[in-house]
């Protein structure tokens, strides 16, 4: 069996035995997935809950106006699989996001696919549901 | 006296035979258990969901494409839907597994009705002790009104008193006059559940499918996931997510992407069929 063909199989069997929950809206219907946008800023907001987080930032959109960007994150329960926490950001943290950008471009809105914490080093990236 | 004495005797002999040899009228299968879900079945339309534009296998008329062109996702981010379930329509196809149970009826041990639960998200109630459905104007709710037949080993249910809903989350509606008939069928470890559903509103014809569950046995209770309430976008108070009809390209964007022509992309009974690409190869489009 040829490698590649191998790998694809393996990360199927891994994805199908992760467990989401609460996945309701379609993430293609939202994001367009095959797009990335980065931004960067302080964090106003952490609200873990099910059915998804959500990371609030005030960051620049490309014209350099100051927005309020929702991001959005695995559900609690997830993220806690993964070892994150309530306290794992606070407000006043400063941040860079990458994710796939909403298809309603005014409502910056992000789908989180990385987020880092310079001042630390702290950082995440991963797959949610 | 002996007469009566051999008579009671044979009597006694024939009810000892039959209550050790006897079998049910009809057979029935035990659904019971915690059923997971194959994700790789329709991946797509599971975990992740449909994209915009994919109408395609659905047998739906011109007026449910024109509600899902102007369909928006971001309706899933108002405060009153965050937190809505799926209806039992679309349950079958989330991600959620589903435990079944039954009620018994303590006197006859006769099973009066089943339970298939959707992790506490809806709770639906199959009876099966011959009640009617309500009238018409009985209030319709996610899990809908059901009631269950066997028919040997494979139990029909039907479903009535749904409330609007979608069949994809790429926002094909479902209307509450929406009804549905179900067969259930257990194989060894494996559930198999066809759904016919039928609506004289969005769809020309009955749209079926069919969803594989496997067993599981080693998953006694399930945690529940409490769902919180929160603005996830800044809008003004009773914005409506929208999109207005004729603004959008996803069908032919998802057509150029998975090089289908346009039309077949709009889904419609007459594309579902294989004779279709008999069509489209007359038509010099495949």
């Amino acid at each position: 069996m040829p490698r590649v063909l191998m790998v694809a199989i393996l990360a199927g069997v891994g994805l199908a035995g992760s467990i989401p929950l609460l996945a309701h809206h379609s993430f293609a219907a939202t994001y367009f997935e095959d797009k990335t946008q980065t931004v960067e800023g302080d964090l106003v907001q952490f609200v873990f809950r099910n059915p998804h987080s959500f990371v609030h930032l005030e960051a620049p959109d490309e014209k350099g106006e100051m927005q309020r960007w929702a991001v959005e994150w695995g559900s609690g329960m997830q993220l806690s699989t993964q070892g994150l926490t309530a306290t794992a950001l606070k407000a006043g943290d400063h941040v860079i996001v990458v994710g796939s950008p909403g298809r309603n471009a005014e409502d910056h809105r992000l789908r989180m696919k990385s987020i880092t914490r310079p001042k630390d080093g702290w950082k995440w990236n991963g797959q949610f549901n | 006296m002996h007469h009566a004495r051999f008579a009671r005797l044979v009597g006694l002999a024939l009810f000892v035979c039959s209550s050790l040899f006897s079998v049910p009228a009809f057979a029935q299968i035990d659904f019971s258990g915690l059923w997971t879900v194959r994700y790789h079945e329709d991946q797509p339309e599971r975990s992740p969901g449909g994209e915009l534009g994919d109408y395609t296998g659905l047998p739906l008329n011109d007026a449910a494409r024109l509600r899902a062109d102007s369909w928006d996702a971001a309706l899933y981010g108002l405060k009153e839907w965050q937190c809505r379930p799926h209806g039992s329509t679309y349950m079958w196809r989330s991600v959620h597994p589903v435990r079944i149970s039954k009620d018994i009826e303590p006197i006859t041990g006769d099973v009066t009705a089943l339970h298939a639960n959707f992790d506490d998200l809806i709770d639906r109630v199959i009876y099966l002790d011959g009640r009617p459905h309500p009238p018409e104007e009985a209030p319709h709710t996610w899990a809908g009104f059901s009631t269950g037949k066997w028919e040997g080993n494979m139990l029909t249910v039907t479903t009535t008193h749904l409330k609007e809903y979608i069949i994809r989350r790429d926002g094909v509606p479902l209307s509450d006059r929406t009804t549905m008939v179900e067969h259930w069928l257990r194989h060894d470890d494996y559930l198999t559940v066809v759904q016919i559903v039928t609506d004289p509103v969005y769809f020309t014809e009955p749209f079926i499918q069919s969803t594989d569950f496997v067993l599981d046995p080693t998953r006694l209770r399930d945690t529940p996931e409490l769902c919180e309430m929160e603005e996830e976008t800044d809008h003004p108070a009773g914005w409506v997510p929208h999109r207005l009809p004729g603004t959008t390209t996803d069908a032919e964007e998802f057509a150029k992407k998975y090089k289908l022509p346009v039309e077949a992309a709009r889904g419609g009974a007459e594309t579902m069929y294989p004779d279709y690409l008999k069509k489209l190869k007359q038509a010099g489009q495949r």
